[in-house]
């Protein structure tokens, strides 16, 4: 197996503030290979954005991060400023959600394309730097490349901004891209562009991309391998196919059922449905005692009894019968009921 | 860019001829009659007529203000034989109070609020920005807390309460500052210098808050905005993207700034009263006691002009800091 693009090993975030410490990720451990996606699901507080920024240890003041994290070779947590600067932008680069913010409104695109460039090799001149933004920007689909460089963010459609974001960040072909919520803040049609262009993109580099979503349609088309946070633990882990098909965790089947879908009305026999939403909500982070996070709010925690709410459940391989891939769940259920019924 | 300032120019002439019909006008409004203040008392009515005759205050607010006009060009003239006396282009009027044309007035008062105005300016902007940034940083610490309060009191006191504090304070009751006169800067600095730290206080502690509180919202914005996240991102340093938050700050600073100054320039009456300094706004203040039109458009005139000049050099600068600006 050849070395892994990303690697994560027991990972764990915490927040301190007023003497109040919040583990907002705990033991996580992910393994990424380059040219696949990796989609980490989640409601909002899930961890998953704060997942994605302690790779680049991009976390905001007063949050730490321990374990071990590897990308393409390097020890992020270990590394200096140094190693960090050189790392971040070049090795692995980031998507943000709203494009907009995300974009300095006091340099045109060009600008931001070329330092980007720049930062990693000074020896570029800065015509030639711009002149890679025009490519770039040419690649992600941008009409009149030439013009759209000297252009400035407001000036831009949300779609557009978010192909410039997206030029910005593969400019110098990272091995992982981290790719938070990229969507989001887009509307359906462009949507579906943008993320045909990432997975084209994802293709003709060969990098690994790491998806963090809420929202499962987007998922499904997208994703290889999908990990489902719940108060910043595991709570599954295992292929596309794994978790449509054969979800193994009450959180995922309750997020699943949760996602709007065009097709209800012939899954129910032509019956009207309403969305199903997951009762109750998120546990807070700083009261979190033994136990399974996800127990509150689970309808399948009757049957197991006790065992819920005193012991915290561990990821646990399942046997999977069609990818053959790892399938892993935190849940003290061996096997779930049938869908409808977990879904109440 | 040079049609540009051109055509900001004349516009700006159109503006202040305007301006001076609008003080005109005004001043004969509140019936203020400047011949009352000059013909003594008593007064009898053939006198004050006389008086008036002679100042030429007794035509039609039009008819003066067309006088007004041809004055800047040609000067003016009032009286006839022994009593004459001439105002040379550009004549901006004649203070018959000070028996001296109100340019040379202004001349003379100017190093006075200038020395104020630099002072005051300096100062405010070290504190406004300095307070402002470091309350920004340090947020909800001890330098926030006490410089929030801080801009609170600066806004909310009047000017002549925290002057008759400092004179109170630092020159009856500490004895450390002087607290009136003015020494010129060729004279000797040190005493230029001291002399104006009371005024200096005072001014600066007012318009500071405005500072404290633009730079501290400011920089707090830039600091947790999305855009120096994505950038260090990208791999730069915290140096670089520091440096790219300062220009995110710069901005309003600036636009504010501008604004500041050229209100300063003008005079600072309340200050320049409670220090006894002899600037423009004691000039503007005294032509207003004795109803003397030729100083109160003129000063007038003056701080318009300013303002004026202000806002301009504010505009050029601003595409400068903000290219968004250059496009629109």
């Amino acid at each position: 197996m050849p070395d892994p693009v990303l690697q994560v090993e027991d990972l764990c975030v915490s927040f301190t503030s007023g003497g109040v410490t919040a583990d907002v990720v705990r033991d996580l451990s992910v393994r990424l290979d380059g040219g696949r996606t990796l989609a980490v699901v989640g409601e909002s507080g899930s961890g998953k954005t704060i997942t994605g920024r302690a790779i680049m240890r991009l976390l905001p003041r007063g949050a730490s991060a321990r374990g071990r994290i590897v990308v393409a070779g390097r020890e992020m947590l270990s590394a200096d400023e140094r190693e960090l600067r050189r790392a971040r932008g070049s090795d692995v680069a980031m998507v943000f959600q709203d494009s907009m913010s995300a974009l300095s409104p006091y340099l045109d695109i060009g600008a931001h394309i070329a330092q980007a460039v720049r930062l990693h090799d000074p020896s570029v001149t800065r015509r030639a730097a711009r002149a890679r933004a025009v490519e770039m920007l040419d690649r992600v689909g941008i009409p009149e490349p030439a013009n759209a460089v000297c252009r400035f963010p407001h000036e831009f459609s949300g779609g557009m901004r978010q192909r410039a974001v997206i030029a910005m960040a593969l400019v110098n072909r990272p091995a992982l891209l981290i790719a938070d919520e990229p969507t989001t803040a887009l509307d359906v049609t462009v949507q579906a562009q943008i993320l045909a262009l990432l997975r084209e993109l994802q293709q003709e580099y060969g990098m690994a991309m790491l998806l963090i979503s809420h929202d499962f349609g987007v998922v499904g088309s997208v994703a290889d391998d999908v990990l489902v946070l719940y108060a910043g633990r595991q709570a599954e882990y295992g292929s596309l196919r794994d978790i449509f098909d054969q979800p193994a965790h009450p959180y995922t089947v309750g997020l699943r059922a949760a996602t709007p879908r065009l097709d209800a009305r012939l899954d129910t026999g032509g019956e009207r449905t309403r969305l199903r939403a997951i009762p109750g909500a998120p546990t807070s982070l700083r009261d979190a005692g033994p136990g399974c996070a996800f127990a509150p709010r689970c309808g399948l925690a009757d049957q197991v009894g006790e065992r819920c709410v005193v012991e915290t459940p561990l990821p646990t391989v399942r046997p999977t019968s069609e990818s053959g891939g790892l399938h892993l769940a935190a849940c003290h259920l061996d096997r779930l009921p049938a869908l409808q019924e977990v879904a109440r | 860019m040079i049609v540009y300032i051109a055509r900001r120019m004349v516009t700006a002439v159109f503006m202040l001829l305007a301006i001076a019909f609008v003080t005109i006008s005004l001043f004969f409004g509140a019936s203020k009659d400047p011949a009352r203040a000059m013909c003594g008392k008593p007064c009898p009515p053939e006198t004050r007529a006389k008086v008036s005759a002679y100042m030429q205050t007794d035509q039609s607010t039009v008819w003066q203000y067309a006088e007004f006009v041809k004055g800047l060009f040609v000067g003016r003239t009032y009286g006839e034989g022994a009593q004459q006396v001439h105002c040379h282009a550009p004549c901006f009027g004649y203070s018959f109070p000070n028996r001296s044309d109100v340019t040379t007035l202004i001349a003379e008062r100017l190093p006075v609020t200038l020395s104020l105005a630099f002072g005051a300016a300096v100062l405010c902007l070290v504190v406004g920005i300095g307070f402002g940034a470091l309350s920004a940083i340090r947020k909800g610490g001890v330098v926030d807390r006490f410089s929030t309060g801080f801009a609170m009191f600066g806004l909310s006191v009047p000017t002549f309460l925290v002057g008759l504090l400092v004179v109170q304070v630092f020159g009856f009751m500490l004895n450390a500052l002087p607290y009136s006169g003015f020494v010129s800067f060729s004279e000797s600095p040190t005493d230029w210098a001291w002399h104006l730290i009371g005024p200096w206080m005072v001014l600066s502690f007012i318009l500071a808050a405005g500072y404290i509180r633009v730079t501290r919202t400011q920089l707090l914005n830039e600091l947790s905005a999305d855009h120096l996240v994505a950038m260090t991102a990208r791999g730069a340093s915290a140096r670089q993207v520091n440096r790219h938050a300062v220009r995110g700050v710069m901005v309003p600073v600036v636009a504010m700034f501008a604004l500041d100054v050229t209100a300063l320039l003008g005079g600072s009456v309340i200050a320049e009263k409670v220090f006894s300094l002899h600037g423009l706004g004691d000039l503007l203040l005294s032509g207003v006691n004795e109803s003397d039109l030729s100083i109160v458009v003129g000063v007038t005139l003056f701080s318009a002009f300013l303002i004026i000049i202000g806002n301009l050099i504010a505009d050029l600068l601003m595409p400068l800091l903000d290219p968004r600006i250059r496009r629109a």
